[in-house]
């Protein structure tokens, strides 16, 4: 090849075998190498493919499977009765108890905020939607700790209303009015970032149809709107769930550790598994995993739906977008010849 | 019920999208708004269904002031370009909202929402479509459905906006032609808003013209094709050929022709220009024929019938390059200084 001419074209056939040469590995001929399969231009070789996947489900054995595997083992290890003793005594009850109580609190609310927030972020203009936006984030951008510490500063014996509070007998921290607002918190941005993009997919031309054909606000909510969100509603509700049972660090903060009193299932877990209670550490711990599978399972099937709404929602049909420009030709400005 | 708009003005940040307005759309009337996009007309359609609040100005109803009628009192029917169908209820449903939203007291008995609905899907001609959803539609059934669901709640009057926009033109055609005979049959005022002046003028009873929010003009199809007032108008309804002060009456004056409002003849005359032939097209039934003018070099279409094309083709011995002369039978005439687009 080093012979050819400068300005002297190579022949296709020398082209050809160049390029042959240089793809390593080399294409394998039909019936040739790697099995029947044909191959596609885009896809890589078996062997590349096959270490690929490996190393993908040996991190995910070592990361995922083994200590997900380990928390039921550890948790069984001593079989059923101390089981089922450790996740019935008193304190895990009512840690179990507190945990449910914050969570029944904290996602009604937050399915309200969220809502409420993404109706008006998607649907209005209004000055400050970024703001709003920006503050709808924070809860994920500041730590746990902070937030807990925040709530602490306000609330506490020390705090801006510390003495307000006491004169009232109110308790908010070290109590669970603490742990509710924390888990409040730290949960408020789950159901609202999962509605925007879907309510700002959607559009408010259904909500002015319904408006034109004389739906008051509360119908257009209930019958145009929120049907059309349900499945990211549910899917919402779902993520913010799991957060407000498994939060750890805002609850830790404001919660005081008292037991029996204001240990949510996390922190009771923290508690024995320090105190050398493996057995009630990881009996506990297996509730919360099997929360996570449910959780998990329950993502995936209302995953589906939304991905099948999504396809439903006509607005974003592609064939619509491409129509979107008037078409061009007579509509619009003819065609003018000028001359002078 | 007729429509009014007064000294109607509304701006979005520095774009002015109605800049006094005034506007009359007698009762029973199919009025079409066309204008390039970006014109208002979409902005002055919403504002008359309620949907846009106008910065100033008034819009009557039937004589009354209606401009801050909430939209839901103003009984109006209104077609969205991309349909707004609801997606998750089935078609019959979609038909049957404006019913069944109704007050207690004056929504009407379920057998007698499930006649009237049925009665409207028969006259969109697509009752076998009851059960099912939007998304199983074609665009073309979508848009007749929710035509019918504006019409349950007997609007006064009818407001659509670019309610073919979103078509392909096949159907585009077959729609406008159906909708001409559902309002000669339903009579109710409707007002829809085009880019298309094919369409205004095959399906409207008068046509809008609007530019830069402003009406421009406004009269039947006929009269704003046969006497535009504005070079505007001229330019917009069609294409048409522009000179410059050279016919007849001298500088100071723009000439418009048409061009299928030119003649090719053989002999020079004095009101003839001498001209050379570029080239031809034939697309369908029409041929268009591009000339140069001697003198200038510049362009002037010419638009005839194919057959009156062969014979003339015979006659003259027309080939690219060959001279002939173009003899206009009418002539448009604006002052030069008269805004164009």
């Amino acid at each position: 090849m080093s012979t050819v001419a400068a300005g002297q074209r190579p022949s296709p056939l020398t082209l050809s075998r160049k390029r042959e040469r240089e793809s390593t590995p080399p294409l394998p001929l039909a019936g040739e190498g790697w099995g029947e399969g044909r191959r596609t231009a885009t896809a890589e070789p078996r062997w590349v493919q096959w270490t690929l996947i490996a190393l993908a489900l040996g991190f995910m054995t070592l990361f995922l499977f083994i200590p997900l595997a380990t928390v039921f083992a550890e948790a069984f290890k001593k079989g059923w009765q101390v089981y089922l003793t450790a996740i019935t005594e008193p304190d895990a009850l009512a840690a179990i108890k507190l945990t449910l109580i914050a969570a029944a609190i904290s996602v009604p609310l937050n399915l309200v905020f969220g809502l409420a927030a993404a109706w008006a972020i998607a649907k209005f203009d209004f000055r400050g939607k970024q703001l709003l936006l920006t503050l709808i984030d924070l809860p994920f951008s500041v730590s746990p700790v902070i937030a807990g510490l925040i709530y602490v500063l306000v609330f506490g014996l020390q705090g801006w209303f510390g003495e307000w509070l006491r004169e009232h007998d109110l308790k908010i921290i070290f109590a669970v009015p603490g742990i509710v607002l924390a888990t409040v918190f730290v949960t408020f941005p789950f159901v609202a970032r999962e509605l925007i993009p879907l309510m700002q997919a959607q559009g408010i031309e259904q909500e002015e149809a319904a408006r034109v054909l004389g739906a008051g606000g509360w119908q257009i909510l209930r019958r145009v709107t929120l049907p059309n969100v349900q499945w990211a509603l549910l899917y919402g509700v779902i993520l913010c769930n799991a957060r407000a049972m498994g939060e750890f660090g805002a609850v830790s903060v404001v919660s005081g550790h008292i037991r029996g009193q204001t240990n949510t299932m996390p922190l009771h877990i923290e508690i024995a598994y320090n105190e050398y209670q493996f057995a009630a550490a990881f009996a506990v711990a297996s509730l919360l995993a099997a929360l996570a599978l449910v959780t998990l399972a329950l993502k995936y099937l209302v995953e589906r739906r939304l991905q099948q709404e999504k396809r439903g929602i006509p607005q974003v049909d592609p064939a619509l977008a491409v129509n979107l420009n008037p078409r061009g030709g007579r509509a619009g400005l003819a065609r003018t010849r000028g001359h002078s | 019920m007729s429509i009014a708009v007064r000294q109607l003005n509304k701006r979005f940040g520095a774009t002015v999208a109605c800049d006094h307005i005034d506007l009359d759309i007698p009762s029973g009337e199919l009025v079409a708004l066309l204008g390039p996009s970006g014109c208002g007309k979409t902005t002055l359609l919403r504002i008359i269904a309620g949907l846009e609040v106008p910065d100033s100005g008034h819009v009557l109803f039937h004589g009354e002031d209606a401009t801050h009628t909430d939209v839901r009192e103003r009984q109006v029917g209104f077609v969205f370009q991309h349909y707004a169908l609801f997606g998750h209820m089935t078609i019959f449903e979609n038909v049957a909202f404006g019913l069944r939203v109704r007050p207690k007291s004056t929504r009407p008995p379920e057998a007698e929402i499930r006649k009237k609905v049925m009665a409207l899907l028969e006259l969109v001609q697509l009752a076998f479509l009851a059960d099912r959803y939007p998304h199983q539609l074609s665009g073309g059934q979508r848009q007749r459905i929710a035509l019918a669901r504006a019409l349950a709640v007997e609007p006064q009057v009818l407001l659509l906006d670019e309610p073919f926009g979103a078509l392909d033109a096949k159907v585009r055609k077959e729609l406008r032609r159906w909708l001409r005979r559902l309002h000669d049959e339903v009579h109710v005022t409707s007002v829809f808003v085009t880019h298309d002046q094919d369409e205004a003028m095959e399906v409207a009873d008068r046509v809008v013209v609007m530019n830069h929010g402003k009406v421009e003009q406004q009269g039947s199809p006929d009269q704003v094709y046969d006497h535009p007032a504005t070079p505007f108008v001229l330019q917009f309804l069609g294409d048409v050929n522009l000179f410059h002060g050279r016919v007849e009456q001298g500088a100071g004056e723009v000439s418009y022709v048409r061009p299928h409002e030119l003649e090719i003849v053989a002999e020079a005359g004095a009101d003839t220009w001498p001209v050379t032939l570029a080239q031809t097209l034939t697309v369908g039934p029409q041929t268009r024929l591009e000339f140069r003018r001697d003198g200038d070099q510049g362009f002037i279409d010419v638009e005839l019938p194919r057959e009156r094309w062969n014979v003339l083709r015979e006659q003259l011995r027309l080939a690219p390059g060959i001279r002939v002369h173009l003899r206009p039978r009418r002539v448009t005439r604006f002052q030069a200084g008269a805004a164009v687009a």
